[in-house]
Parts: structure tokens; C-alpha cells; sequence
């Protein structure tokens, strides 16, 4: 009995006292995309702190929510998207972030920070930021493409490669009928169901993971991809054009976030700071071309990396894109509807 | 090999049947404790989470819910079934008429040859499977191995369309597939008595009739447990289907992959995959009935 007595009053000392106040493990453990952080920041940040980093990875944000509200991992470091970090803040399933911690936070573009999913910069910080656009082979390809509609067109059938993904291809349809990107009202979906219904049947390839393969293999023509993976195609061949859509497109914002389970809350911080230095943060740009939303880190890069409108849109175009929100349930509505196209 | 004769059933006809004792109850123990933790346990998960529902997270609330079922029972994922069944049977029917031949020629090979041209089944599986697929995708792609070949030796006039149609899927799940319709089959052809195919003969059938009522009906065992082992993984396979068919006549397997990550409703995704299990065990007491009619 004195012995239970005992352990309880210990657990609750140690709940008291608090994790933050007990010194922290030298031990980081990161759940990011795959294909997203460099190996080689990973390795700079163990070298220079001593923090054993362990890293996993997830391909959507989906994966990463499914493993993480199943309470599988333990991880201090997470990587959601925009529409995901609204969703963790409103179920409470996010750390607060200890700004104090962070001051290489004011290296981050002003139009990147304060954004509606976390309007103080309590829970996230940006990481990469991105777009999607149209490719273009145009050695293939000779008519000027402008928008949406003039890629899904019943010339190009058999000649395009879009996104394997339900809400990418639901939210260009509604761009195309002039409605509002997160507006997955019934009554929009009806409207977008038969331009879906036109549109898919025209696709050749659906690949989320690595679009461009089918453009350099030459199995395609155009594309409607992420803008990282566009701004390698501009990189590897000149004959590739980038194209913002005319009636505008989705705008992507990945941050880093820590759960509400974290462990080693203070190393996560460090990291997020080391993560948003200008020399580090130039690495990750070097190695995966999305939008550096890091100023500091913009002065480093190369001329050429700076001009690849698929890295880096005007500011004129950023203005005109729109940022996904949480559409909760709604979101199986339109699985089922691009299912249901596909399977015809 | 012991696997595939535990699949086959070849190896349980005949012989005697007594209570296994303490020992073989403690040999078997790591099976048992396997086939617990592995296959019983998630299967029980899957159904129980079948009936449940989910919140706008995706997180799995556990309320009783028919729901999912009757989702399922609407005619896109029916179709979606249909599918992936007819990929699957397509499969199995080429692995049959392509792998027989094969697994023959290799069971009555010289008994020293046998372990080679078995090895040479087999030395693919040294290799990744996505590794393998891809290589696919570099061989039949438009600028690929195959094309520039055919193009720049005459052949075509132009590139052909090879990689993400049907018939892509269909040559990559061919391919994944064989050995597991070779192997079984070798297996039953090896054990052919060569005293009955004589007999055959010296009763006056020709080779055709000797073949089809005297050495394909001996080696059926095999020929079930391949057609099985083919088609219960290649209706699910989802890698092949989205890699080299481009993604765009959705099968069962990607469909229940999507449930669980960007669909966000794994309850859904565990109603279709119970049904699949469904079909697998009508599959399988399909080939049984057939064995026992023998």
C-alpha cells in the first residue's frame, strides 16, 4: 500500500513539475513528408546540437493524421498542410509553440505569416510553401495554353498527367465554373460533377507522388503538378513550360507543428529554429524547388533558382490563389465522386 | 514449399488422424501465437471497425452503424469489384496457360537440372517488387527500352502506347505473379507417376487425350493451388494497378487504400476489405468443393 501511495505521489510530482522543466532527452522524433526535408539537414542538426534525430515519413496529410490520432508514434515534430493544421488546432491536438524560442521566425516573408488557419502563429511555422500549376512539353504541345480549361480539352485526351488527388482535381473544377476553392457545398458538387465528368475521362496518368516521371518519359504532353516538381521539369529541360492557371489555383503552405503529445518539446523548438535559418533553409530549396517562404534564405539562392516561376510565382500570382480549409466529412463525397468517373 | 503444399492441401489426403499431443501442441505454438496475432486479431479489428463510424479527422468512433455496408453495396464499387475480379482472372487464366508449360518442362527435366531452372523462377524475388515495377515503367514507357527498340530497328513507325493501358496491368501482374503458379504446379508434375502416362499410352490414347484425361487431372492439386495463390493477391494488388495503369480505372485495392489515407474514412475502407475477404473465402471453398469432387 505505501508503495502505491508512493508512486502516485511521485506521478503526480512529475506532473506537476511538468515534462518542460525535467531536462529533455537529446532526442528529436520527426514525422515529415517524404521527399521534403534533405537528409543532410537532418545530419547538420545532430552534428550541431548533439540531438539524435529519428525520422518518419508519410506521403498525405491524411496518412500522417490516421497515424497520428491512432496514437501510434510518438513524434514532436509534425508537417501539415494548411487545412490540416486548422483541423489539429481546433480538435486541440496541437502544442503551442513558445515564440521566445523561434527568432529566426522573423526571417519569414510577412505574407506567409498571421494566415487564417493560425492567425497568430501560436501552433505552426511555415516551412515551404507551393503551388499548382500547368506543365507544358511544349515541344509536343503548340497551342498557348492559359488555364484549366484549355489543358482539359477532348484534343489532349490521352495527353495529360494530373494529381492522384479527389480534392485537387474537385477544387480545379470549381476554379474553372468561377466558385470559391473551399466551398464543397452539395449544391457546388452537383455544379462540378459533370466538368469532372468530362475532364477525367481525358486524363492518361493520376500520380501524386511523382508527376513529372510520365512528362520526361514522354508519356504525356501537359501536366497539372506541384509546383516543386514543376520547377525540376523547368531545371532538367527548357522545352517545359510553367503556366499559373487564368482562373487561378491552390495555394499550399507546410508548416512545422509540434502534437499535443510531444515529448521533447524544447528540442523541437530548437529544430524549427534551426529549420528557418537562412543557410539551412537555402539547403532544403536546393534540394526540393518549392516557394522559400524565408527571405533571408531567398538572398542566398542563385539567380536562376529565383527566376523559375514554378519555385517562386509573382506576387501578383500568389494574390490571385487560394489556401485549402478543413472540409471535414465532406471530403469523402468527393472520393466518391471522382471514383465514380473514373469507373465509368 | 511446405506453405504452398499447406495451401494446396496436397500433402493431407490419406494417412492417419489421432489427437495431436502435449509436444505438438508446444511445436505448434509459435504458429498458433503467428496465426493469432497476425491474421485473427486483424481480422476482428477490421470487422469491428466495419460497423463503426468516423469524425471529421478521420478518427474511428465506435458506433454501431450499418452504413458502411450498405455504401457498399451501391453499384460504382460493385463495379469497382467487377474490376479488380476480372484483372485478377485474366491474371490467373495467363498464369496458367503461360506457367504449365513451364512448371512441366521443369518437373521432368533431368533430376539435375530441376534445382537450376527452379532457381531461375525464383532469382526475380532477390529483387524489390517496386524495384521490378518500376523497371517496368522504364522498359514500356513512350521514350523507353522497348519503344526505341522496336522504333529504331523498324519494327514501328512510331512509339506505341504500352504503359499505363490495361494491358500494362495485366503484363505486370502476369509477371509479379508466375512463380506462384509455377511452383505449386512443379510440385504435383514432379510426384507424376510416369507408369500412368504409359498406361494412357498403351491403352491406345494419343498425346492429346493422354494430356487432358490422364495428366492434367493428376496434377490439378497444383494447378488449384496456383490458381489461388494468383488470384487472391492480384485481385487486391493496388502498387501495380496505379503505377504501370496510371490510376485510371480504379481497383479494389486502391480504393480501400484511399479510405484509409486521403478519403479519411477507414470504417468504409474496412466494410470493403471485409467483403474482399468475403470473396476470398468463397474463392478458396470454391477450390475445395472442386478438390473433394475428385
Amino acid at each position: 500500500m505505501k508503495k502505491t501511495i508512493t508512486l502516485v505521489l511521485s506521478a503526480l510530482a512529475a506532473i506537476l513539475v511538468g515534462c518542460g522543466k525535467a531536462p529533455e532527452a537529446k532526442k528529436l522524433s520527426v514525422f515529415c513528408w517524404s521527399e521534403y526535408i534533405p537528409q543532410s539537414v537532418i545530419d547538420q542538426f545532430t552534428k550541431e546540437t548533439g540531438i539524435q534525430v529519428s525520422v518518419e515519413n508519410y506521403a498525405s496529410n491524411e496518412e500522417m493524421l490516421a497515424k497520428l490520432t491512432a496514437g501510434g508514434g510518438e513524434y514532436d515534430i509534425i508537417q501539415p498542410s494548411e487545412y490540416v493544421v486548422e483541423a489539429l488546432i481546433a480538435q486541440k491536438l496541437l502544442h503551442p509553440i513558445d515564440k521566445t524560442k523561434i527568432p529566426n521566425l522573423s526571417n519569414i516573408a510577412p505574407q506567409f505569416l498571421k494566415m487564417s488557419f493560425d492567425p497568430d502563429n501560436s501552433f505552426s511555422v511555415p516551412f515551404m510553401a507551393g503551388t499548382v500549376g500547368i506543365v507544358v512539353n511544349t515541344d509536343l504541345i503548340k497551342d498557348d495554353i492559359k488555364s484549366f480549361s484549355d489543358v482539359f480539352k477532348p484534343d489532349n485526351k490521352g495527353k495529360i498527367v494530373v494529381l492522384d488527388d479527389a480534392r485537387e482535381i474537385t477544387a480545379w473544377a470549381l476554379l474553372s465554373q468561377g466558385l470559391a476553392i473551399n466551398d464543397m457545398s452539395d449544391a457546388n458538387l452537383d455544379k462540378v460533377k459533370p466538368v469532372l465528368a468530362n475532364w477525367i475521362p481525358l486524363v492518361k496518368v493520376f500520380d501524386s507522388d511523382s508527376p513529372k516521371t510520365a512528362l520526361l518519359n514522354g508519356d504525356v504532353a501537359m501536366g497539372v503538378v506541384w509546383g516543386g516538381e514543376g520547377a525540376i521539369l523547368l531545371q532538367s529541360d527548357p522545352k517545359f513550360r510553367w503556366i499559373i492557371p487564368a482562373e487561378g489555383t491552390h495555394l499550399f503552405i507546410d508548416s512545422l507543428a509540434m502534437p499535443k503529445t510531444a515529448k521533447n518539446v524544447e528540442n523541437a523548438e530548437a529544430f524549427m529554429n534551426f529549420i528557418l535559418r537562412p543557410d539551412v533553409s537555402k539547403k532544403i530549396s536546393d534540394a526540393f524547388p518549392y516557394t522559400n517562404p524565408n527571405l533571408a534564405a531567398r538572398k542566398l539562392l542563385s539567380e536562376e533558382q529565383l527566376n523559375n516561376k514554378a519555385s517562386f510565382p509573382s506576387d501578383a500570382d500568389i494574390a490571385k490563389m487560394q489556401v485549402f480549409r478543413d472540409i471535414g466529412t465532406q471530403g469523402s463525397k468527393i472520393d466518391e465522386i471522382v471514383t465514380s468517373v473514373k469507373a465509368q | 514449399m511446405s506453405l504452398i503444399a499447406a495451401v494446396s492441401g496436397v500433402h493431407d489426403s490419406g494417412g492417419y488422424r489421432r489427437p495431436p499431443n502435449l509436444v505438438a501442441w508446444l511445436v505448434l505454438m509459435p504458429l498458433l501465437a503467428w496465426l493469432f496475432l497476425f491474421v485473427i486479431v486483424p481480422t476482428v479489428m477490421l470487422v469491428v471497425v466495419s460497423f463503426a463510424e468516423r469524425d471529421a479527422l478521420g478518427r474511428i468512433v465506435y458506433d454501431f452503424t450499418l452504413q458502411n455496408y450498405i455504401r457498399a453495396f451501391d453499384w460504382l464499387w460493385l463495379k469497382v469489384f467487377l474490376t479488380s475480379i476480372w484483372y485478377a482472372l485474366l491474371t490467373t487464366l495467363i498464369c496458367m496457360f503461360v506457367g504449365y508449360p513451364v512448371a512441366y518442362t521443369i518437373g521432368r527435366a533431368p533430376l539435375h537440372w530441376r534445382g537450376l531452372l527452379l532457381m531461375l523462377v525464383m532469382v526475380p524475388f532477390w529483387t524489390s517488387f517496386l524495384i521490378r515495377t518500376y523497371a517496368w515503367i522504364t522498359i514500356l514507357s513512350k521514350d523507353g527500352l522497348l519503344n526505341s527498340l522496336l522504333v529504331s530497328a523498324g519494327i514501328f513507325s512510331h512509339s506505341a502506347e504500352i504503359l499505363y493501358t490495361p494491358f500494362a496491368i495485366v503484363l505486370g501482374l502476369v509477371y509479379n505473379f508466375l512463380p506462384f503458379m509455377i511452383l505449386p504446379i512443379y510440385t504435383s508434375v514432379e510426384k507424376l507417376d510416369n507408369a500412368l502416362i504409359e498406361a494412357a499410352y498403351d491403352l491406345g490414347a494419343g498425346p492429346v487425350r493422354a494430356f487432358s484425361q490422364v495428366i492434367i487431372p493428376l496434377t490439378r492439386p497444383g494447378i488449384a493451388a496456383g490458381a489461388m495463390l494468383v488470384f487472391v493477391p492480384s485481385i487486391a494488388m493496388f502498387a501495380i494497378t496505379t503505377l504501370m495503369g496510371g490510376g485510371t480505372n480504379p481497383t479494389i485495392g486502391e480504393v480501400i487504400f484511399k479510405q484509409f489515407t486521403s478519403g479519411r474514412n477507414q470504417p468504409f475502407g474496412a466494410a470493403l476489405g471485409t467483403i474482399l475477404l468475403l470473396i476470398f473465402v468463397l474463392a478458396l471453398w470454391i477450390t475445395r468443393k472442386y478438390r473433394e469432387e475428385d
